[in-house]
């Protein structure tokens, strides 16, 4: 698909050679089939404050020390309580911040709407709908603006493992790669990179006009980063690259250490692993022995189910305040991921993150389906909440919250994901277990 | 309202010197501090009634707090209320409390900030009046007359000023949701990693 690059309302910074490039990107002989004309929407005031967002991330002195609260906090709670519909509904703000009720996910869900501050401008809104890797589906309001300060944040990981991400006019940056039924995909340009490609594609072979043009195609972009999830990841290396990157950069899932030595040793460059959310953009990055928090105005506390905070050296749900996207101000908002919180000097650190472990289900004739491609057919159903698992024998068992309004549907749905013949068994339960975290997806044999 | 209670403003001004304690946050679940239960049972004692029990208390302390804050802080001002010495020396109320606070004191801080009622004038005096009401007292010197029409005029404008406000924020969530339609046609800007 192409022609979204001669739409200033789509590009509103794209240079001369920023065109060029995204025309290339558009023109290759062996481009994939782009499901979207791409996009940026970044304006001068956007990037703008991009750049002062990456000036505060390169700022030593607003990182937090242990048991410090962060100087924003207190202004960012009031606001909340007093521009927040949802936060507002329960009265004035706490004198104390240990007295600030959680909030959830499934807060989330039902109503995202109403975490939008009364003073923010609706223009430019963009809409994320995530599958739910956690069992609840959500559109994640936010806008251009947030969306670009991931660069920083990825720039800002890079370094910290020694990879400068450049970013030079006329070459590709970075190529989000997916493995998966279906995904959007596209070519953009990024102001915030120098006018430097940012594409994002999915190693199906339905989306190419031929299968070896996949690897032609990465060759000929070169770009600097490889973005995506172990799954997408373990594809890539099945296909024989010519180029190297100077990093991978795993998110989505849990990035096993064994899976993260044999793409090492498959693309000789670091894989680094960054723990991040549509909630809040990327959080922390995996430095040596635990995840490194990034964001300055994310103000992290490890809590028990109670709410109370956990003591150092014991794991609790990640719950997060503040964040960057305008669109969601975070008030104690429960990740549904654990760790145990620990600081080092200035930093703030994650050990031992439970993240969302990827699972690859097996279809009816011995084909992958991506936990991810579960989610998406099952979002229509607006399930509240469900878990699946494949037994040893491929058979699966779906456990789904409450009552299932239509279940022939449901049933025809996996059926036509996984293939005519697949034994599956479907349960309403009144609670799905939480050890921990709901682990959504899973197999006997992981 | 069919019997004489104490003099209003000797309420208001009690209301208006809530002390900071009853305004601290109450105790649910991991939140807060002040343990509501333990604060109501002494009061219904104080009165001449029977301690809560532990289902009573229940009540006051457990559920969501991002439903529940208010109406507990809105109990704790009341507390301090009914703790004066009016009511104290006639032990008269001891077994209306605990329903009253369960009961229509839910529907008063479902509409109203909590501090709102010993920060406003208005409010304060809706409280008085609405507590002393539910109680089937009236404010000394005044009729029955009087001091319904009084508690209507307060209560209506603060409810048009309620239904205001949520008219506004229906208008608000409503305009957000047809945005919301309208963008999910629409395709996202480029994000470099994914979730």
């Amino acid at each position: 698909m192409a022609g979204g690059f001669h739409n200033k309302n789509l590009f509103p910074l794209l240079s001369e050679e920023g065109h060029r490039l995204l025309q290339w990107l558009h023109e290759h002989k062996y481009a994939p089939h782009y499901t979207h004309p791409g996009c940026d929407r970044l304006t001068a005031e956007g990037l703008e404050k991009v750049r002062a967002f990456e000036a505060e991330l390169d700022s030593p002195q607003q990182s937090r020390r242990n048991g410090e609260m962060p100087d924003w906090l207190k202004e960012h709670v009031e606001t909340c309580y007093r521009d927040v519909p949802f936060y507002r509904r329960s009265g004035s703000a706490p004198s104390n911040f240990t007295s600030i009720p959680t909030t959830n996910r499934r807060d989330l869900s039902r109503e995202p709407w109403a975490f939008v501050p009364d003073s923010q401008p609706l223009n430019d809104l963009v809409i994320y709908q995530t599958s739910g890797t956690t069992g609840h589906p959500l559109d994640v309001l936010t806008h251009p603006t947030p969306l670009a300060m991931y660069l920083p944040l990825l720039r800002t990981a890079l370094a910290m493992h020694g990879v400068k991400l450049e970013g030079h006019c006329g070459r590709v940056s970075i190529i989000l790669v997916c493995f998966q039924k279906s995904t959007y995909t596209y070519a953009s340009i990024s102001p915030v990179l120098n006018q430097a490609g940012l594409v994002k594609i999915n190693l199906n072979p339905a989306d190419w006009r031929d299968i070896s043009h996949m690897a032609k195609f990465l060759d000929a972009c070169d770009p600097e980063i490889y973005t995506g999830d172990p799954i997408s990841f373990a594809e890539l290396s099945r296909l024989p690259l010519q180029t190297r990157p100077k990093a991978i950069v795993s998110t989505a899932m849990t990035l096993l250490p064994g899976r993260r030595h044999r793409l090492e040793q498959h693309f000789g460059c670091p894989v680094i692993d960054i723990y991040s959310m549509n909630e809040t953009g990327p959080i922390a990055v995996w430095l040596r022995e635990a995840h490194v928090v990034l964001q300055k105005r994310l103000y992290i506390e490890v809590l028990d189910r109670d709410g109370f905070s956990c003591p150092s050296g014991v794991h609790g749900e990640v719950t997060v305040t503040g964040g960057f996207n305008p669109f969601l101000p975070l008030l104690k908002y429960r990740t549904g991921d654990w760790a145990r919180l620990a600081f080092h000097g200035t930093q703030v650190l994650l050990e031992g993150l439970e993240g969302r472990p990827p699972v690859i289900f097996r279809g009816r004739r011995g084909q992958p389906i991506n936990n991810i491609d579960v989610s998406t057919v099952l979002k229509p159903l607006l399930l509240v909440q469900y878990s699946l698992h494949q037994n040893r024998d491929d058979s699966l068992h779906l456990r789904v919250h409450g009552r299932i309004q239509d279940q022939n549907r449901l049933r025809d749905i996996i059926i036509s994901l996984f293939g005519e013949g697949q034994r599956l068994f479907v349960e309403e339960v009144d609670s799905l277990p939480a050890a921990g975290k709901i682990l959504q997806y899973s197999r006997d044999d992981e | 309202m069919k019997m004489e209670g104490p003099q209003l403003e000797i309420l208001t001004r009690r209301v208006a010197e809530c002390p900071v304690d009853f305004l601290a946050e109450p105790r649910i679940g991991a939140a807060g501090s002040i343990p509501v239960a333990a604060i109501v049972s002494d009061l219904i004692r104080d009165l001449g009634g029977d301690p809560l029990t532990l289902r009573q208390s229940t009540g006051f302390s457990k559920g969501d707090a991002k439903i529940g804050r208010n109406h507990l802080r809105l109990v704790l001002i009341t507390c301090w209320l009914f703790h004066d010495p009016w009511f104290l020396n006639r032990k008269e109320c001891a077994n209306l409390l605990y329903l009253f606070l369960t009961g229509p004191l839910t529907d008063l801080s479902a509409t109203t900030a909590a501090e709102k009622f010993v920060s406003e004038p208005d409010r304060r005096e809706e409280l008085v009046r609405f507590c002393l009401k539910e109680l089937d007292l009236r404010p000394a010197g005044e009729t029955i007359a009087q001091a319904q029409d009084r508690l209507a005029t307060l209560s209506t404008a603060e409810r048009r000023r309620v239904i205001r406000a949520a008219r506004e924020a229906e208008e608000r969530a409503r305009a957000i949701r047809e945005a919301m339609v309208r963008r999910a046609a629409d395709e996202a800007a480029a994000k470099a990693s994914r979730e």
